[in-house]
This record gives C-alpha cells, structure tokens and sequence, in this order.
C-alpha cells in the first residue's frame, strides 16, 4: 500500500504537471481540492484518466469521481478494492 | 475602415528579442534552417502557478503578451477583448489527435482538448483581467488579426463613451506544423538562412515564423504615441489592383505618397507571390520600402508583429537597418502604410500614423 | 426629428440538421416531436453504441451527389458539404444574382475546421511520402477553409471572416454581420456556420464526461449532460431598406444582441448564472425591450449540470421566477456546437412564424434549484420577440433577440 501511495503521488505530480513538488510534499490524507492542493474540475477529469490509463479502473460519473479523489489515501484504497475485484 | 485607433500600448513575443523593446535587434536573431521560433520569456511572472501548469507554450506566450500590453498601458480590464490566430493551439491538437489515434479513442487528457479550442486564449484572459465586456476570436488565415482591428474599429465608431480594446493575435510553429506544410510547398526547399530570404526570391516557398502580439486600443489620445488610421483588407487579393486601393487610402487620409515615411511590405520571399508588390516604386521612393519577414518569419497572423513593429519605429523615430531599407536620409516618421499579404491569398493595407 | 435607425433583419435562411434540409421540415419534425438523435451509423467510432448523436442523415458522397458535385471531385471535408447544403437551401429564398452583384459579407463559423475527414488520415501527414490521394487534405483542417470553398463554390466574391468560440461562434457571425451592415462595410451578410461530428470532438466532449449516452434531458432534474451534433445554418441578414427596395419578404428583424464574458473558468459557466444574466440582460438593452416583452426564450439548454442549472438561474432571476416559455431544442438536434447559435435562430423564427411553442423534450422532473419550469408541451402562442442564447466554452456568452416586423 506505501509503495502504491508513493507511485500515485508521483503520478499525479505528473499527470497534472504540479511543477516543484515531490511525494513528500502530499500528505496521504490531505484533500486534494478546494483548500488542499486547490486542483478544480478539469484536474479531478485528468485524474480520473490517470486512473484508468494506469490502473485500468473506470470511474462512469464525475459525481463518484469526487468522492474517490478526495485524497491520496481514498484514491489508493479505491485502486486497491477494484483491483481485488477485477 | 477608416477609424482611428489611439495605440495605448504594443507588446509582442517574436523571434526577435521584441518583448524588451529596449534590446530589439540586439541583434537581431537568424536562424539556419529556416524556421523563426519565437524567442521564449519568463511566463511565470504573468501567469500563477496553478493555471500555468496545464498551459502549452502557445498558450503562455499569448496570455502574457496580453497581460503585459494592459499593463503598459495601466488598464487592468479591458471593454473587449478581440484576438485573431490562424492556426490556435497547434500542439494541444497535435497531442489530442494523436493520442486518440494511438489509444483508439480510448480515455483522453481533457486539457489539451479545452485548449485546442481557438478562443481557450481569450477565455483565460477575460478571467485574469476580469473582463466580462465582448470577447472575439476571428480564424481566418492570414486576415485573422486584421479582422480583429476590424471588428475594433467598429466598436469604437459604435460609441461616444471612452473604451479600451484589447486586440491581438497569437500563432505558434511546430516541427510537425513545418513538416506537413512542407508538402504543400509552403517553405524553401531546402530551407535557408532567414537572413537570406530576399536573396532567393527567384525560387518558391519562404521562411517559417510564429509570435503573438497585443495591443491597448483607444478612441481617445491617451500616452499613444502612433494610431491605426486606416486598415483595408483585400479578401481576393489577386483581382484587386492595390496600387489604386493604396491611393485611395492616402486621398482618404489628405496624404500625398511623399509624406509616407516607410512602407513596410510583406515579402515572404517567394517568387510565386513576389510580383504582389511589384512596381511600387511608382509610387514611393525606392529608399522607403522596407521589409520585416526575415524578421518574423512567414504566418498567418505576421501582421501583428509588423504592427507592434511600425509602433516602435514610430516610438523610437529610428528605421532600423535590419527592416531592408536602404534609407538614404533619417526623416522625421510620421506616416507609415503597412502591406501584407499571406501564402493563402488575403492581403491588407494599414496605414498608421504619429499620434 | 432624426430617422429610426435602419432595422437589420432577416430576409433568407438555409439550415440542415438531424432533422433534415429546410425550416419547414424542421418546424414540422418538432412539432411532431420526432428528435433526430440516434446511434451514429456514418461517423465511424469506438463509442458508436455508447452516445446517441444528432446525426445528418447523408453521408459525405450523399451530400455531394445532394449538391450536383462530381463523386470524385477533391477537398470537400463534410463540414464544407453541410455549410454548402444550407447556402444551397438559403438560395430558395434569394435569388444568387443579388449575392453575386451586391456588396456581399460572408461571416462563416465552425471549432474544428475539416477535423472530421483529417482526423482520419493524420498519421499519413506524419509519414515522409503522404499517398497522392491524401495530398488534397493537407490545407482543409483550419477553420477558414469552409469558408472560402463555400464562397469559390457558389461563385461569391465576399468579404469574408471566420469566427471560432465554441458553442457561441455562429450567433457571433451573426452579431458581426449586423455590425457590418451597420458601418456599411456590407450592403447583404451571410452569417452562420457548421460543424460536422468527428471523433475528436465526440472524444473531446467524453473527456469532459458531458455526454449523456441517452437522449439529453434538457431543465431535467436527472440530467446527465449533452448529445452532441452536426449541422449547418446560414441567415440572409440586410437593412431594412434594402429589403424593401428589392421587394423581400422580411422574416424577421434582428433587433438586439449582446456578447459578454463570462470570465470565470474555462469551460464552466459561473454557478450563480451572472454571466448567463448579463448577456440576456444586454441584449434586452440593446434592443430596447423589457424582460416583460420577450415571448419565447430559445435557451442554450445543452443539459449539462453546470449550463442548466446557470441559465435556468439567470432567466429566474431576470424574469423574478415569471419568465416567458423557454425551452431548449437540443433534444431534438444534438447540440450542433458552431452551428447551435444560428439553427436555433431559425428554428426560433419558425417558431415565431407558425405560432408555435417549441417544446423541451425528456423533462419528466423540474430542477430543484428553480422555481421554475421549461415549457414541455408544445404550444400555440403570438410570439412577437423571441430570445435565443448560445453560451460557449471560454465563456463566450451570446444572447440575440428576434422580433416581428
């Protein structure tokens, strides 16, 4: 789960060219919108295609899209079910 | 349209050092293999960090070109803003396409679609300037920006009230836009020295460019040191006889040829459209014809770049050697007529004068 | 005592859709309710059983044969062939002479250009020898190139523009038009613009996840966002003397307009609807009208969650929770992104002409943020003024105003 944490933080440091930032700089359970790292709707979209490029999981509306990328901790434990169930 | 229009302030990103007017032609930048790209400033001092993340260059280039001109001028939110490009943002559709193709459809990075979209530019500026006022974006080759001071003009003849137009134009060059143009002959086979240019005007094809440029645009004096008089935009322009439209514009405005101080003319070089801006010296002096594509290269919207170009000449009081002139004597400028034309058939007539 | 200014108005119209070639067919599919919207049988994509489209029920060798050219004739990407089609169904109501002799503007619009046929051959561009047949592509992706074959085509020497802001761009060419034919810059504008479907734009949207794969339920409290479509419109717009002085039927005057930024983010509009307010507002203004006056509110109405729930903010508001019919015709022809802004024109001012509410399908639940409701019902009515909005992506945010003489 740490190693899966890690990649993600990474990966999402990437995916929405967060310019600067390291890993250590996101807190696992930090939310990701609004205060936390302050991302808006087009980056909760470009997550959610990280998701499914990476980990292959399809989130179908953008309304359980929010609740799944609340923060890294969420994000993780989501990959970690449906890759269980897949 | 004749409607003048008060210059409040010029600012352009070219492959020139252009954007410090203070270090223009210092030197002046060439390139080998034909391709002009526009020489890159420091976006983050005009954009945050958590928009400019997601930007392409072009995007960049465009939004601090537009935020600086407000600044110069001292407008923080414009009436309008107006913009004219010919080809958006080329690298945000070159990515998007590609992909879709690669991952057959599969899922898609909507940021790079959003900004594919021509007028994504002047969204973001209307949010960073907090303008609510009319927003524009004209894409149509190489008339889009003269559309755009069109559409300028009309707004300030529909209208007593004091107003501030933001009026511009951006266009970027990738190696994959040179490429594929390439086979439609566009540029010089091979391709040449852009200091060059002029001096194989007896072959086909030219140089490439990019660049943005904006302008503060009043009705009213203001700072401006030069204003727009008059701008006419030929839509076909092989069937037109410009020698006549060029007197026509100078009757219009009271002036006689010799009180032209320059013509800037926009040869590209190519032999198939050089014939354009033939026997001009029938009506101006040889000694006052100039050229300013070796300096930004052939695009849709190079005309923005002659335009902050005529301003700074105007500005300066100086026509610097590197505009191809062969001035013989320094004269006072007052007056300048801007010529263009582009590969694809527009061409225009802008006459601009001292304030 | 000074002269009223000289009205704009409307004198031709050509428009194609989903719903077929014509106002009249139109007007009739709408109030039949038929929508056009289906699983697409011509674009060729991955998502062809996922999304229903607004499609145009001719191919692209079906649209050439439609417009008497040669099968094998080159260059002609689909979102020219639909522009050429509704200039095509326009010239029934002018003759071309006129076009060709006046002192014409051609102000044309579209987002992606010839995308639609380039998308499908791009990666031969790449290659360093692009088969010969392919060449004759190579200049048809920029916006303008519709514009100028339309003009070539035909035979027009016009003034020409190209606008592009998304959703909003062919209100604009109409917009611009006016202004032309204000400043004399133009005695005859053409003003619209088509868009064709491509997968980069059905690919675009998805990513957005703003498409709903069902039909789109416009005012709908289960909205799930917009079917996209195709299509082209073009209006004949003049002064009023002009009209008169040639003898045309006057079909309706463009009495007022208004084009505002939002300035809020880059494809959503503000929340509370100011933007949305602002731009109706305006263009009442412009025109000299109270709220009190409009008969029939074309809205933008594309179902997303954020455009609906917006505009149906801002026309509560601006009307304090009475505002007139309002309806949004999307369900019935997709949103047909460039071309939205004038199909809708049309189809307002058919609405105007038959006497005709124009209804908003799939709305089974009002929003509960409003008090308010869409008209779903079709329904006669003496529209005098009706409003039509086209609110765009970047925030480019249009409302036009059209009246009866």
């Amino acid at each position: 789960m740490d190693d899966l944490k890690v990649a993600l933080k990474q990966q999402i440091i990437d995916s929405l060219n967060l310019q600067g930032m390291k890993p250590e700089d996101i807190d696992d359970n930090a939310p990701l919108f609004g205060e936390g790292l302050g991302l808006d709707s087009i980056d909760s979209l470009e997550l959610m295609v990280l998701l499914e490029r990476t980990y292959g999981i399809k989130i179908e509306d953008a309304r359980e899209g929010r609740k799944v990328l609340t923060s890294v901790q969420t994000m993780a434990d989501y990959i970690q079910a449906n890759k269980q169930n897949a | 349209m004749r409607q003048e229009l008060f210059i409040q302030s010029a600012v352009a990103i070219s492959p020139q050092l252009s954007f410090d007017r203070n270090n223009f032609l210092k030197p002046a930048v060439y390139q080998q293999n034909g391709k002009l790209f526009a020489v890159d400033i420091e976006y983050r001092n005009y954009i945050s960090p958590v928009a400019i993340r997601r930007m392409s260059r072009i995007m960049q280039m465009t939004i601090s070109t537009a935020m600086e001109a407000l600044k110069v001028a001292g407008i923080s939110s414009p009436d309008a803003i107006i913009t004219g490009t010919g080809r958006g943002g080329v690298t945000d559709m070159e990515h998007f396409v590609k992909d879709m193709i690669r991952l057959d459809e599969g899922p898609m990075n909507p940021t790079q679609f959003i900004q594919s979209t021509y007028n994504s530019p002047n969204g973001w500026i209307a949010m960073q300037s907090t303008s609510t006022g009319y927003n524009q974006t004209y894409v149509h080759r190489g008339s889009s920006f003269e559309l755009a001071l069109l559409d300028a003009q009309m707004m300030m003849a529909e209208t007593g009230e004091p107003l501030h137009i933001l009026a511009g134009c951006f266009d970027e060059l990738t190696e994959e836009y040179y490429f594929i143009r390439g086979k439609r002959d566009y540029w010089k086979k091979p391709a040449i020295p852009t200091n060059e240019l002029y001096q194989h005007g007896d072959t086909p094809g030219t140089i490439a460019g990019e660049g943005t440029a904006f302008f503060v645009l009043s009705n009213r004096p203001g700072n401006a040191v030069a204003k727009i008089v008059d701008l006419r935009i030929l839509y076909n322009a092989k069937e037109q006889n410009l020698h006549a439209l060029i007197k026509n514009t100078l009757d219009e405005a009271g002036l006689a040829p010799e009180a032209i101080s320059l013509v800037l003319i926009g040869d590209n070089g190519d032999s198939r459209q050089r014939a354009y801006y033939q026997d001009l010296t029938t009506l101006f002096p040889e000694d006052v014809l100039g050229r300013f594509k070796h300096l930004s290269g052939e695009f849709d919207t190079a005309m923005g770049f002659a335009v902050w170009l005529a301003e700074h000449i105007i500005r300066t009081g100086i026509v610097p050697e590197e505009c191809q002139n062969n001035r013989k004597t320094e004269s006072d400028i007052r007056h300048i007529l801007i010529l263009n034309h582009y590969i694809l058939g527009t061409a225009s007539i802008l006459l601009m004068s001292r304030s | 005592m000074s002269a009223a200014p000289d009205k704009i108005v409307v004198t031709a119209r050509g428009i194609i859709s989903s719903l077929g070639i014509g106002h009249e067919a139109h007007i009739a599919a709408i109030r039949a309710e038929e929508s056009g919207l289906r699983y697409p049988e011509i674009l060729s994509t991955r998502h062809a059983r996922e999304f229903v489209l607004g499609e145009v029920r001719m191919d692209n060798p079906g649209l050439m044969a439609h417009l008497g050219i040669p099968p094998n004739a080159p260059g002609y990407t689909r979102t020219t062939l639909l522009s050429m089609c509704a200039m095509q169904d326009l010239l029934k109501e002018v003759p071309l002479e006129v076009l060709r002799n006046g002192n014409l503007a051609l102000i044309n619009a579209n987002t992606v250009g010839g995308m639609s046929v380039v998308e499908n051959m791009y990666l031969s561009f790449l290659e360093e020898h692009t088969p010969e047949e392919l060449c004759q592509w190579l200049d048809t992706l920029d916006c303008a190139e519709s514009t100028e074959h339309i003009a070539r085509f035909f035979g027009l020497k016009p003034a020409m523009a190209t606008i592009s802001t998304a959703c909003s761009s062919s209100a604009n060419s109409m917009i611009v038009g006016a202004r032309m034919l204000r400043h004399g810059l133009a005695d005859f504008v053409i003003a619209g613009g088509g868009d064709a479907l491509s997968r980069f734009t059905l690919n675009g949207f998805n990513s957005l996840k703003n498409l709903d794969r069902d039909p789109c339920k416009p005012f709908d409290e289960h909205r799930n966002g917009l079917n996209l479509g195709e299509g082209a419109g073009y209006v004949l717009l003049e002064r009023e003397s002009s009209a008169l002085e040639r003898g045309a039927r006057i079909l309706a005057v463009l009495s007022g307009f208004s084009n505002h930024n939002d300035a809020y983010h880059p494809t959503a509009p503000s929340p509370d609807g100011s933007g949305a307010l602002r731009t109706m507002k305006g263009a009442l203004e412009h025109a000299g009208l109270a709220a009190s006056e409009i008969d029939y509110i074309n809205a933008h109405g594309t179902a997303t969650l954020n455009n609906d729930l917006a505009e149906g903010k801002a026309i509560q508001d601006l009307w304090e929770g009475r505002p007139p019919a309002f309806s949004s015709t999307k369900a019935f022809t997709g949103h047909t992104l460039a071309a939205a802004g004038v199909v809708e024109a049309i189809l307002s001012i058919g609405a105007m002409h038959s006497g005709w509410i124009l209804p908003n399908l799939n709305n089974s639940s009002p929003m509960q943020e409003l008090s308010i409701r869409a008209t779903i019902q079709g329904s006669s009515g003496n529209l005098k003024n009706v409003m039509s909005n086209s609110f765009g992506f970047g925030g480019n945010n249009v409302s036009l105003i059209f009246s009866k003489l």
